[in-house]
């Protein structure tokens, strides 16, 4: 067990990253900054509508949406992946609605039936076409992606400069539109949030408002693949939001927030696997976990106390 | 040239997965009442709401909501929806609430202006409820929730208020002050359309009455139809046979 | 309950260990398909063996399982669960540097409980729902257990582990103490639901009324839970953790479709698990050692979408048949009564209609008409002859019943429902079909024995509906036979 944690050396943990391997250690925190925003501002809309799980299983289904759309253009490019992604983010919800709607399985295991039919088939898949050896993907790649090869991409050059990773640059695109959207359509995702019913009687159009969203995960978990991978995609869906829900009852503050707890576990996330040697995806993942942790449990605690101090509080400390 | 009726349903028919709810209902409300509509459990009574709003789809009939269908106006229509619709630990003040009957005024990305802020400060204010402008909605009573609720439907700026139920679980202090609102708004010339609960307390609050049990069974001024016989056709389940057929034909394949 | 012992025999069967064949290692060298096919299934090499063995037992206890939760809505536990078993493996393995199943298995037990635990805490001590505290513990847990496999990775023992199966699942790594956790996972699952069969019943259908029985109810629901637990880290290996939640949830969803009692529904549950347990690892085989766990979803995913569709009771085209059954009744009848209104017309002084009348009275084409005749003749309800038909004795009973049933419905909507009279047709259009023998007779009693509809026309009597068409007394009796 002693070799499984290395010393914690702080040289090489925290200083000689930024030090030595600046260029490297830059672009992958922020990949994995813009990752946990972009995903984490969609997030908090998920959480307000009850669909954290909805997210879940469209971040399982894109994989065969992705090995569909390159077998039939024969090529990879972001744009074969987006129109992938999206087909695969509609088929989910048209399946889970179709199976919830037209038999008696209830939502819970529609979802479930749906999104796990198409990981395996998309699994299944991939794995024939790699015995076959038509297409090297590696399975473990598609769960917890390489963050790392990001940074080892060419830059993207224009007009002479050498800018950055093109995944990095087109994450901070998606993380900038998503928040343009947000805020210019702040109302409106609001009441169709808060209450769907007087979102149709004041005339608007729910539907569009709701595709649009999965629209939008679906374009966000896509970019977040290469990064982090299927299942870690739907940490960074639910748990920034969690986060500032602990610590806000005011919206565009808990948006804030999750802007910052990205921030915060990009950094700690990647030290946490340059000092352990593990995945980077799941540094950040635990990083992100325990931010929320912090602020969740010692308020537990400090009530815990107070009400052993004082008994009488515990009538009031219901909920 | 007389201005359309605030509602008007002609033999409207509402099935929920193929149970008729409501059957052939044909009303003409008139303008600047105040009308109560009442009945057992399951007769409908919402579901009239919200088929006027386009809630609930239409198995046949239709609505006109001032001559035209309620798309085309339905910002002339304010909406208190029931208490329990709506998620409490929603991350949103009670300003925000009540600015979001503003919406209706407001075009696409348009942000809520100082005019919007300021009717919807009045808005509180007479509902009582100004001081909690900042205050999460989890943190209200059950009063003072029923009350921002109404608080939306005024800034709405409405001429037909459609109410569900907006009596239920509030303290006495509440209903009175809600009562005293409506029937300032009814001496400002709107149309209110409320869903009751209680029967005696609805002899008192309202002009007119709907009497409810699926399909209608009286309307007019209090008076007239809060009779016992009225009262038992609607409340005695002499329609079983209609209900039966009812669950008949919502079995059917 | 004679399910029961069939079931606990089934389970028997495979825990026994097998003695028949000698074991004997044979080299998996290539060779084709049906070579492979003829080896998987021939019980010669005792890895296969155990990968087969293995599958239908996981198939059995996660069907068991699976059907609980989804009786009880929580699909979507059993996922978050089987997610946050990851760590627990991972720690197991660490324990003795070695793929031990039996540290393997409290590691992972131990994990999902916490997991479990985990959620609990959040949906009580915070505002946040239960799928997003399900999505905290699934993605959290996972992502502690992807650190460790990946730091395992880096140790020299690591490489060989064979933990890479676990995602994915690989039946041919089973080992034979896998096989044996399996089997005792299995028989405890059996014996249990067994024995408390109608206590685990009465919980899921009304836990409120169960509690008021005197019932433990939480007790059950925990032990429900463990057994989860043991089911998902036995079939770990298998299936691999993303897809254990499927061999929960998609076998037990598929018999769901199929039955309406809980005991019918765990038996087909098991027996589709096992089914595509089997399946899946037979297809990996075959397809040159492919991860077993998605073969076996897509197994089983075949089966619920066979149920979903084809199911007798509720499949969607069964649905579809019986509607069209029920709309191609609807169409003969409103012929019948279309050809009563034609000889109404005339009062009854004849027997014979023509075809033209019957069209134009419909407002249809020749050709419509003729269509629809013929579904009527087929029902032995009229006899054409060139352009005119005549009703057949049950084709005029069928057709009195019908109009009566119309007329009584509406003179019931004008009068005691006080529905205007111009709304009622298409009501009673659609009712005169599905009201029943006690219906119209109550109808009838409640309005009186009434003998003419909202419009005047005369209503059918009892006594009419079984004379014959024809001239005796046609006219004269009509309607009289009812007393007021």
């Amino acid at each position: 067990m002693q070799n499984l944690i290395p010393a914690f050396d702080w040289q090489r943990v925290v200083v000689a990253p930024w030090t030595d391997g600046f260029s490297f250690t830059i672009w992958i925190v922020l990949m994995g900054f813009f990752v946990t925003a972009a995903c984490g501002l969609v997030g908090n809309y998920l959480l307000l509508r009850r669909m954290a799980l909805v997210g879940d299983a469209i971040s399982h289904s894109i994989l065969p949406g992705l090995i569909v759309a390159f077998v039939v253009f024969r090529h990879v490019s972001i744009w074969v992946s987006l129109a992938g992604a999206l087909a695969a983010a509609f088929a989910t919800v048209a399946i889970i609605d179709f199976i919830h709607k037209q038999s008696r399985v209830k939502a819970d295991a529609a979802i479930c039936i749906a999104f796990t039919t198409l990981f395996a088939l998309g699994v299944a898949m991939m794995s024939s076409m790699e015995s076959k050896g038509s297409m090297h993907i590696d399975a473990e790649c598609v769960l917890y992606g390489e963050i790392a090869f990001v940074a080892l991409e060419p830059p993207f050059v224009w007009a002479g400069w050498e800018i950055g990773p093109p995944s990095v640059l087109r994450m901070a695109v998606v993380l900038c539109v998503i928040a343009l959207v947000i805020a210019v359509f702040y109302k409106e995702l609001l009441v169709t949030s808060f209450d769907e019913g007087l979102s149709k009687a004041l005339g608007m159009r729910t539907g569009v408002w709701h595709y649009g969203l999965m629209a939008a995960l679906a374009i966000v978990v896509v970019s977040a693949f290469e990064a982090v991978g299927a299942i870690l995609a739907v940490a960074m869906l639910i748990v920034p939001p969690m986060f500032a829900g602990q610590l806000s009852e005011h919206l565009p503050t808990r948006l804030g927030l999750t802007v910052l707890h990205a921030a915060l576990t990009a950094l700690l996330g990647y030290h946490l696997s340059v000092w352990l040697g593990c995945s980077t995806a799941g540094a950040m993942v635990v990083a992100a976990a325990g931010l929320f942790v912090a602020v969740w449990i010692p308020p537990q605690i400090r009530k815990l106390l107070r009400l052993r101090a004082q008994p009488e509080l515990i009538v009031s400390a219901m909920r | 040239m007389p201005s359309p009726a605030p509602l008007e349903v002609h033999d409207l028919t509402v099935a929920y997965h193929k149970k008729p709810v409501l059957y052939g209902i044909d009303l003409t409300i008139p303008q600047g009442n105040l009308i109560g509509i009442i009945g057992p459990n399951g007769a409908g009574k919402s579901t009239l709401i919200k088929a006027v709003m386009g809630l609930m789809p239409v198995s046949s009939g239709w609505v006109k909501v001032f001559g035209k269908p309620y798309k085309e106006n339905c910002h002339r229509v304010g909406y208190v929806p029931q208490r329990e619709s709506v998620d409490w630990d929603f991350p949103v003040s009670v300003m925000d609430v009540v600015l979001m009957g503003r919406y209706g005024h407001l075009r696409l990305a348009q942000r809520p202006t100082k005019n919007d802020h300021e009717i919807a400060r009045e808005c509180l204010e007479k509902v009582k409820m100004l001081p909690f402008a900042n205050r999460q909605i989890g943190n209200l009573s059950g009063g003072q929730q029923q009350r921002v609720f109404l608080a939306r439907a005024l800034a709405q700026e409405s001429d037909l208020y459609l109410m569900d139920e907006p009596f239920v679980g509030v303290d006495a202090a509440t209903e009175s002050a809600i009562i005293t609102l409506l029937r300032e708004l009814k001496a400002r010339g709107k149309t209110l359309l409320v869903v009751h609960h209680d029967l005696p307390s609805a002899k008192e609050y309202f002009d007119q009455l709907i009497l409810l049990n699926m399909r209608l069974v009286a309307f007019g001024p209090t008076q007239e139809v809060f009779t016992s016989e009225i009262l038992q056709t609607t409340y005695g389940g002499r329609l079983t046979i209609l209900s039966d057929v009812a669950q008949t034909l919502g079995a059917q394949p | 309950m004679r399910w029961r012992v069939p079931l606990i025999l089934l389970a028997l069967c495979f825990v026994v260990p097998e003695a028949a064949h000698a074991a004997r290692i044979n080299e998996i060298s290539d060779s084709t398909m049906a070579e492979r096919a003829l080896r998987f299934f021939s019980f010669q090499d005792p890895s296969l063996r155990n990968a087969l063995i293995g599958s239908m037992l996981l198939g059995i206890c996660c069907g068991l399982m699976g059907a609980f939760l989804v009786v009880r809505k929580l699909s979507l536990m059993g996922d978050a669960l089987s997610h946050a078993v990851l760590p627990g493996v991972a720690l197991g393995f660490l324990w003795n540097m070695s793929k031990d199943p039996v540290a393997i298995f409290i590691g992972a037990v131990v994990a999902g409980l916490l997991g479990a635990g985990t959620v609990q805490l959040i949906r009580n001590t915070t505002k946040h729902k239960e799928d997003a505290a399900l999505g905290f513990v699934l993605a959290s847990f996972f992502g502690v257990g992807i650190c460790l496999f990946t730091m395992i990775q880096n140790l020299p023992a690591g490489n060989k582990s064979g933990l890479d199966k676990f995602m994915f699942g690989q039946a041919a790594a089973l080992s034979h103490g896998d096989v044996m956790l399996l089997g005792g996972v299995t028989v405890l699952a059996v014996v249990a639901v067994g024995l408390f069969y109608k206590e685990y019943r009465v919980t899921s259908f009304d836990a409120g009324f169960a509690r008021s029985l005197g019932m433990p109810v939480q007790i059950f629901h925990y032990s429900l839970m463990l057994l989860l637990a043991f089911a998902i880290v036995a079939s770990l290996q298998a299936v691999g953790v993303v897809l254990v939640s499927a061999m929960l949830v998609i076998p037990a969803a598929a018999a769901f479709l199929l039955t309406d009692r809980l005991g019918s529904m765990l038996l087909l549950s098991a027996l589709f698990g096992l089914c595509s347990g089997a399946f899946g690892s037979f297809l990996s085989f075959v397809g040159r050692n492919l991860p077993t766990g998605p073969f076996m979803v897509l197994a089983a995913a075949g089966v619920f979408a066979a149920a979903l569709f084809f199911g007798p009771r509720h499949g969607i085209l069964s649905r579809w048949w019986r509607q069209r059954s029920h709309s191609a009744r609807i169409q003969r009848e409103n012929t019948l009564k279309a050809i009563y209104h034609v000889l109404e017309a005339d009062e009854f002084c004849r027997e014979l209609a023509t075809v033209t009348e019957l069209a134009e009275r419909r407002r249809e084409t020749l050709e419509e008409t003729m269509r629809q005749l013929a579904a009527v003749r087929r029902a032995g309800f009229v006899t054409i002859s060139g352009d005119s038909l005549s009703l057949t004795p049950s084709g005029w009973q069928r057709a009195c019943e019908i109009v009566r049933n119309h007329r009584l419905w509406e003179l019931y909507l004008t009068n005691a429902a006080q529905i205007a009279a111009d709304h009622v047709h298409e009501d009673a259009e659609n009712i005169e079909h599905v009201l029943g023998q006690e219906t119209v007779l109550k109808l009838e009693k409640r309005l009186n024995y009434a003998t003419r509809d909202p419009h005047g026309k005369l209503i059918p009597g009892l006594s009419d509906i079984h004379q014959a068409p024809g001239a005796q007394g046609r006219a004269t009796g009509f309607g009289a036979s009812q007393s007021m």
